[in-house]
């Protein structure tokens, strides 16, 4: 695009510089707090973090919730992606925009909203008692459904919106097509849709799954300390016990975690492509 | 049911939310018929088609294929096949694997010579395995063409079959479709808003306005006899002008007279056309075009000369409108 490649690596080198000083290198910094010990270099530090069986407790819950998360709204996402495609035009942007609307209202609005929701008091319990269902309100709030309701409603529009533009660039007529030729709506999902949305599925099942296993406010308000997710003892783990290490583990978990999901899936998809 | 109804729509009325597409519409194929729906874009030509194919629930009336009432029925059980305006190919499938498409969900056995006699149908056969990516729009509709054609079903759908070719593959196509319908004496029924395509290639046409049949018949018999204006005006009546029993006549470019005759109008156009020479005229009577051999006198734009709508070259209208 330049004629000299100079004035390009002159335009990007702020943006460079600023994401090496205050990104990359206290990110380095801190990860590298785990490996370090007074002898040198070990890892002795994820030994230690992962003998712990709270530790691991919360690891598995996390890895759990995220996969759970990702995969209800995967499932979810194509009815509603769906649907919205088959709407004529304006109707559809319209649905769409419902859709997106509470990517703008505050995560933490919208999670206090389910204290409300949840709660001993709250609307679920009112309507179970009510039904004669259960006799006295019973916990939803700090447990594991809290926190999955949460981060679902939390992060089920990604996964809408990524399914949604994946089936608008679907050829049209793909799915009448199979249809006359003998599908039923299972075979039309699994031999035309799911193989022509597949990118779309992974990047939406890549923002889920990393989004939940790195919410905060989310788990922290429905979760509480009983149900710790990575995230929320990390926080713990520095805030109340001063414990660098243990937080710098807890981020490379998150970071491999984060990239070992997308390539899984990528794989996944191009696994199914290249039959 | 006889050879005569061996597709029947009846009372057929069809809907996209609160705007009726389709209006009770009545109408018989013939088993091994090759039948074009004409009209203009929203007559509701597609919808009926797609009403046949299943992917339109009818709000009333009904739809019979073979003496089966399919109105119920979904598009996978209705045995019916369709061409898709857009070919509606499968891209992430091979050419061989978008014909054994159906044939896979059926199960069918002999699946690999079946898949490749229907690409030899359509002279495709060394383009098996190729994607559909890298066929041209003309091969790519003469797989989507095959696909349906292994099926065998009792009704072949064919969404504007030629429109999106050039002048050169349209008629190729057009010669391919006759000869399909030739061999496998299948039952056709193809959208177009070209009247010369439902001309050039329908044993029967049957035109329609705004979700009604406004005249059905042979090619020959709507050209040469069109009911109504709008009939007239979509098979090539240019002039069409009210006459004293409330219906109308039609004139043909070429069978308006020009320099004699009791009307006068001025030259607005003129363009030449081979063997004809086309006119335009601004007249008393309205805008009138006519072409004439090019060996009568020639015209220049600006002059006003006489013409003639005679009565006997004219066509009778029973409606104006």
């Amino acid at each position: 695009m330049f004629e000299n490649r100079a004035i390009g690596l002159a335009l990007v080198l702020p943006a460079a510089i600023f994401a090496a000083a205050l990104f990359l290198l206290p990110v380095g910094i801190l990860l590298s707090e785990a490996f370090r010990t007074e002898t040198g270099w070990s890892l002795s530090a994820y030994g230690e973090f992962f003998a712990s069986p709270r530790n691991q407790t919360v690891f598995f819950r996390t890895l759990k919730l995220a996969t759970l998360v990702a995969a209800v709204s995967a499932v979810i996402g194509y009815a509603a992606a769906f649907a919205i495609v088959s709407l004529p035009p304006t109707s559809r942007g319209r649905m769409f925009g419902l859709v997106t609307l509470p990517l703008m209202i505050s995560p933490v609005a919208r999670t206090y909203a389910w204290l409300v929701i949840l709660g001993r008091t709250g609307f679920v319990n009112q309507i179970l008692v009510d039904l004669g269902l259960i006799e006295t309100p019973i916990r939803i709030l700090f447990t594991e459904t809290a926190v999955f309701i949460g981060l679902l409603q939390l992060f089920l529009p990604l996964m809408i919106i990524s399914l949604v533009s994946a089936m608008e660039n679907m050829p049209r007529d793909a799915v009448p097509a199979a249809r006359i030729l003998g599908a039923n709506w299972l075979q039309v999902f699994w031999k035309v849709i799911l193989p022509l949305t597949r990118e779309g599925l992974v990047i939406g099942g890549t923002l889920v799954f990393t989004g939940s296993m790195t919410a905060y406010i989310t788990p922290a308000i429905l979760g509480g300390s009983k149900v710790l997710m990575l995230e929320t003892l990390l926080y713990q783990r520095v805030t109340v016990a001063n414990d660098f290490v243990a937080a710098s583990v807890i981020a490379m978990i998150l970071i491999v975690m984060s990239f070992s999901a997308n390539l899984l899936l990528k794989r996944l998809a191009t696994a199914r492509k290249s039959r | 049911m006889t050879n005569e109804n061996f597709v029947s729509l009846r009372d057929l009325t069809l809907a996209y939310d609160k705007t009726v597409a389709v209006d009770r519409l009545d109408l018989d194929i013939r088993k091994g018929e090759l039948i074009a729906l004409l009209g203009p874009s929203g007559c509701g030509k597609t919808t009926t088609m797609r009403a046949i194919a299943g992917l339109l629930t009818p709000r009333s009336g009904s739809v019979h294929i073979d003496g089966r009432d399919v109105t119920r029925l979904p598009p996978s059980r209705r045995e019916v096949g369709l061409v898709f305006q857009s070919y509606a190919l499968f891209p992430h499938l091979s050419v061989f694997e978008n014909v054994a498409f159906g044939l896979r969900l059926r199960r069918e056995p002999d699946l690999d010579a079946k898949v490749m006699a229907g690409l030899e149908t359509v002279g495709l056969t060394d383009f098996a395995k190729r994607q559909p990516a890298d066929l041209s729009g003309g091969q790519q509709q003469r797989v989507s063409l095959a696909r349906s054609l292994v099926m065998h079903p009792k009704v072949l759908l064919l969404d504007e079959p030629l429109s999106n070719l050039d002048a050169r593959l349209r008629l190729e196509m057009r010669t391919e479709l006759q000869r399909v319908q030739r061999e496998t004496g299948i039952t056709m029924v193809f959208v177009t808003h070209d009247q010369s395509e439902a001309l050039a290639l329908a044993d029967r046409i049957v035109l329609m306005r705004n979700g009604a049949i406004e005249q059905a018949g042979t090619a020959e018999e709507i050209y040469n006899a069109p009911v109504s204006g709008f009939a007239a005006d979509f098979m090539g009546f240019e002039t069409i002008l009210p006459n004293e029993a409330g219906g109308g006549l039609a004139w043909r470019p070429g069978a308006v007279v020009l320099g004699s005759g009791p009307h006068h109008g001025e030259i607005r156009g003129a363009s030449f056309a081979g063997e004809r020479r086309e006119y335009v005229l601004e007249s008393a009577l309205g805008t009138i075009k006519a072409d004439v051999p090019v060996s009568l006198p020639r015209y220049e734009i600006g002059q006003t000369i006489a013409f003639d709508l005679p009565r006997e070259t004219a066509v009778e209208l029973a409606r104006l409108d």
